[in-house]
């Protein structure tokens, strides 16, 4: 890394500082917007000029999210949905992306382009079709009615994102593991898995995103409030006549929040999970 | 000279000399032990996939009538096809979709690289900007969509206080269509540019520092640097990001569905929306089906196109 | 290396194999599918006629919790019944994505949800595509006849009546009583009279909006039309759903009328983008002089929790009509109706459901209790629900106008009106050249095959 001494007043007014200042307004900007929101009052939504700073700051929005709709259901659906399918693709897809980074198999590079000419695939047309499976099998109104596309999904990208890191990891790696005479599924669950982590976790990451903000599927096929996920859940809120913004945003910042703080937790390792390739000195 | 390898650039494993037995005999299990590690994942995602895929290309194909006794289907006719084609918004549709796909991909990329190569200098607090980049990407689309369309609104909305403020007037941005669609790409943009930044930063991390020391000792500038220096070696992770990114934008649904209805007019109809409209408002299920496998077609075409990139993707151990 | 090259291919083939078994596999399922998903849609449910448990699919209509109002009609009708359970499925509260589920839902055979709330719109598409049960072949002549003029036309399609109404709405004028007062202004009964109203209070009390209404392009805009354009006299197609009929003077001039209140100055240019919340938002935070909504208006505008209004300022009234014709102008029908699932097993139980929902018990817990308006005529009409509300005082007076519903291609009709007039009020058309477009896609959605297609 670059490290540049900085002297006198280039120490605070400099053009890193001021991008980040910039950087820290364009995504800071909407989102001080959201949750001010969420604290004003619904008569206060309409008003113009609006107010930049709620008047009277309340509360009402965040209870109401928890109490008059069933927030507290939808966060629980989210979570059981999203934790198993995210257990399930990370699973098979380390799996697959150390076959597909590591072993030599033939015709590797048309199964990577299919499974991603499979991501491609317009969802909604993929929506009746999957629906008519799923109530042939009785499962519609489940947490597997869910899980199970969610994780197909999300396996292409995931797959590939394994796949690139491990191709980084020193290929002396199997080596050391036949020198010790391990075979080779121990090798790959006590010699690559832990090097992999970095990479597991930003494939982690990134699925578990995805799967916690999933609205088309989650509405089609998870129609009884018992199973409803937070996105159908929170458009959801209101009535036939009225669309309570407020409560909306709401129940979005609560939302996010698990997202943050796994972000936060784990931002080392979302940046070395996509770093892969090895320095050769 | 340091030689630096990059995501794609890796040759794969080979067999090493094996303590006994002969080079191919390894190779077969090895690759016998990788089929059956990709297996699981491979069956489960075609096991769902498939089905429907099949079914749905099956669908554009036939006269469609959703009934209460399921889908009748008659015939084989390239009708919906025809009707596809000949019909004005679909044209419309395909164009919207590529021009936004490629404006919304190139801004998300600068901007994306500008945020990266600044979170890379930053010292102090780069784990909390990275967690406060990201909380926009993990926002739910259609909550999304919700607050922009807050801020957009024409007349208690926050942006056009702002342009009434400072004297530009009174926009009504979401009902005028260039307004609309621009308003719409800095939604998305503002979502989505944290996915590039994460994935450039990623590849600038662990560019060695040797090549910069070397590149100032010739006494390149900063900016010769980067275009010679660093975007080469960066050229994967970019790939990467932008094969996904242009994955994703052609399936562009939530925004437009809930910013703008696909209006004003038919202004930010994607071909999503239109596929999604066709399906469920008018029952045409043909129509629609239709509509999402042209448009599964024409993004595998502009893949297959762009084959080189992904060549360099997927390395040369294949050959 | 001899066999190298045989044997590597063996490990393919069978994964070949595997790959034709499971797509076989996969295809098995998709035919069996669609064969086992009809039938089970006739006569008289399993069981006993008179006991047993149904689903009801209902968008949150008012309320929440103990006094939500789906669940006061379930309790209710469960003490009326106790041998019927009525199981509560929330649907959506956006009627587009409430139909796309249901489509889905019972195209693909499911028999739940047995009793449905769907939108007056909804009869002829459904009729069409057999996803509701004709009530006509199992319910009497007489009780259709109790529900006021009009709803049940607007649920017949083909001479079968697919929905029974639940509760009904319409187009209501509000205005700021106080404001009128305060300058001595009666309420408009004409729009030329609204708009030059609007213009004088816009003036002199400077607020900032004359008039908010729906202007955005989508279903609610046909709405509004529908209520400019019977006012003159228009019409959107023929009797019989063969010809459209939207280049007419009278829709040119209903069109050049809304969008002059854009130009006058009287309606924000937004109202290009504004659904109901907007409108309601503006006049609710003491923006606008008068507001064109439906009937829970008058309740959101005069709530502390969601407007800046009280009782004192908040007046309603039927909608004005055109200089020239006989007031009052007509309103819009909204409202929404009860459907069966044809796949229903209970399909007794579902009538003895949908029969309690239009007796005066049920009508009455909708007027009084949450001020929505019953279908039931006798109800309408009678004076305890007429004193319990300002709006339901309101509606014998009103002249109601449905919308063009009586073909199953309605979705795309009312795009080709929503769009066109959307593009009118934008001014990026003349009110002539929009309804000249707007003529041509509805001629072809009544005519296409598909639903209306693209």
């Amino acid at each position: 890394m670059r490290n540049r001494k900085r002297t006198g007043w280039h120490r605070v007014i400099n053009g890193v500082n001021i991008s980040t200042f910039l950087v820290v307004l364009f995504i800071g900007l909407p989102l001080y917007w959201l949750i001010a929101s969420s604290f004003k009052t619904p008569a206060n939504i309409g008003v113009d000029p609006p107010q930049y700073f709620p008047d009277p700051l309340s509360i009402a929005n965040y209870k109401s999210a928890f109490v008059q709709y069933d927030f507290g259901v939808y966060f629980r659906n989210s979570l059981i949905i999203t934790l198993i399918s995210t257990a399930l693709v990370l699973g098979l897809g380390t799996l697959a992306g150390y076959a597909l980074g590591r072993l030599p198999m033939r015709g590797k590079f048309t199964l990577l382009v299919a499974l991603l000419m499979i991501s491609v695939f317009p969802e909604i047309a993929l929506i009746a079709p999957l629906y008519l499976l799923l109530h042939h099998l009785g499962w519609l109104n489940s947490y597997q009615a869910l899980i199970i596309p969610y994780t197909a999904f999300n396996l292409p990208f995931a797959i590939w994102i394994l796949r690139n890191y491990m191709l980084g990891i020193p290929k002396e790696m199997e080596e050391t593991g036949r020198i010790d005479g391990a075979s080779p599924l121990r090798t790959v669950w006590s010699i690559i898995l832990p090097q992999a982590l970095p990479g597991i976790f930003t494939a982690g990451i990134f699925c578990f995103t995805a799967c916690w903000t999933e609205f088309l599927m989650a509405l089609t096929f998870n129609i009884s409030n018992n199973y409803r996920t937070i996105p159908v859940g929170v458009s959801q809120f209101g009535t036939i006549d009225v669309t309570p913004y407020a409560t909306i945003f709401a129940a979005s910042v609560v939302a996010t929040v698990p997202i943050g703080i796994l972000v936060f937790i784990f931002r080392k390792f979302v940046i070395s999970g996509l770093t892969s390739g090895a320095v050769k000195g | 000279m340091t030689t630096i390898s990059s995501a794609a650039g890796q040759p794969a494993v080979t067999a090493a000399a094996p303590p006994a037995g002969r080079p191919d005999v390894n190779r077969r299990k090895l690759a016998r032990m990788g089929w059956i590690f990709a297996a699981p994942a491979l069956i489960f995602v075609a096991g769902v996939t498939i089905f429907p895929i099949l079914y749905s290309v099956v669908m554009s194909l036939r006269n469609v009538n959703a009934t209460g006794n399921g889908f009748v289907m008659t015939g084989v006719t390239g009708a919906n096809y025809s009707a596809l084609i000949h019909a004005a918004v679909w044209r419309y549709a395909l164009g919207f979709t590529i021009v936004y796909t490629i404006i919304t991909v190139v801004v998300e990329l600068v901007l994306g690289t500008a945020i990266a190569l600044v979170l890379e200098r930053l010292t102090a607090g780069r784990g909390w900007m990275m967690a406060l980049l990201l909380i926009p990407w993990s926002m739910i689309t259609v909550i999304n969509a919700e607050l922009w369309g807050y801020i957009y609104e024409g007349t208690y909305g926050a942006l056009q206080a702002i342009f009434q403020a400072i004297g530009l007037g009174h926009p009504n941005i979401l009902g005028t269509s260039t307004p609309a669609i621009i308003g719409m790409m800095v939604a998305d943009i503002w979502k989505t540019t944290p996915f590039v930044a994460i994935i450039v930063l990623a590849g600038l991390v662990m560019l060695p520092g040797d090549i910069y020391e070397a590149a100032e000792i010739d006494g390149a500038s900063g900016w010769y640097t980067f275009w010679h220096v660093t975007l080469p070696l960066l050229r994967p992770t970019l790939a990467l990001a932008v094969m996904f990114r242009v994955l994703q934008a052609f399936g562009l649904f939530d925004l437009p569905y809930v910013l703008t209805g696909g209006g004003p007019g038919t202004a930010t109809t994607s071909l999503a929306v239109l596929g999604y409209d066709a399906m469920f408002k008018n029952l045409d299920f043909g129509g629609g089906a239709a509509v999402a496998t042209s448009t599964a077609l024409l993004v595998l075409l502009g893949c297959l196109l762009s084959l080189r990139t992904f060549r360099v993707q997927v390395g040369k151990e294949n050959t | 290396m001899r066999t190298v090259t045989s044997r590597r291919s063996i490990w393919p083939r069978s994964r070949r194999g595997l790959c034709i078994a499971a797509v076989a596999a996969t295809g098995a399922i998709a035919l069996a599918a669609c064969g086992s998903s009809g039938g089970g849609s006739t006569g008289s449910s399993g069981g006993s006629a008179t006991s047993g448990t149904i689903v009801w699919s209902a968008s949150p209509i008012a309320g929440s919790g103990a006094t939500d109002t789906r669940t006061v009609l379930i309790k209710a009708f469960e003490k009326a019944y106790p041998k019927i359970k009525v199981t509560l499925v929330s649907a959506s509260t956006n009627t587009d994505t409430n139909r796309a589920t249901l489509a889905t839902t019972i195209s693909g055979g499911s028999s739940t949800p047995d009793v449905f709330m769907g939108d007056v719109i909804w009869p002829a598409q459904f009729g069409a595509h057999q996803l509701a049960l004709p009530l006509s072949k199992y319910l009497p002549a007489s009780y259709f006849g109790k529900f006021a003029p009009g709803l049940i036309q607007g649920a017949t399609y083909k001479g079968q009546v697919y929905g029974s109404p639940l509760f009904e709405d319409q187009g209501f004028l509000y205005y700021r009583k106080d404001l009128l007062a305060k300058y001595h202004l009666a309420v408009p009964k004409t729009w030329e009279q609204l708009e030059s109203e609007a213009k004088q209070i816009q003036s002199k009390a400077g607020i900032k909006y004359g008039f908010v209404w729906e202007g955005d392009s989508y279903e609610g805009l046909t709405c509004d039309f529908m209520e400019y354009l019977t006012d003159a006299g228009g019409t959107v197609t023929n009797s019989s759903f063969t010809k459209a009929t939207l280049d007419s003077p009278a829709a040119v001039r209903a069109a050049t009328f809304m969008r002059s209140l854009i130009t006058s100055g009287v309606t924000p240019n937004a109202v290009t983008t504004f659904q109901e919340p907007q409108a309601m938002n503006v006049f609710a935070a003491g923006q606008s002089v008068f507001l064109r909504n439906w009937d829970y208006g008058y309740s959101y505008a005069t709530t502390p929790a969601t407007s800046k209004l009280t009782t004192s300022q908040v007046g309603v009234a039927p909608l004005p009509t055109f200089q020239g014709e006989s007031y009052p102008g007509y309103s819009n029908i909204g409202g929404w109706n009860l459907y069966i699932n044809p796949h229903s097993k209970h399909i007794n139980l579902d009538l003895t459901f949908i029969k309690w929902l239009a007796s005066t018990q049920a009508q009455d817990i909708l007027a009084e209790k949450y001020s929505e308006i019953p279908t039931v005529e006798s109800v309408r009409t009678s004076s305890a629900v007429i004193s319990s509300n300002p709006v339901l005082a309101i509606v014998p007076k009103t002249r109601l106008v449905p919308r063009p519903a009586g073909t199953p291609n309605y979705p795309a009709l009312s795009t080709a009106i929503y769009t066109n007039v959307n593009a009118i009020l934008a001014g990026s058309v003349s009110p002539s050249a929009g309804l000249a477009a707007a003529q041509n896609q509805a001629a072809s959605a009544l005519t296409s095959t598909s639903g209306g297609g693209l």
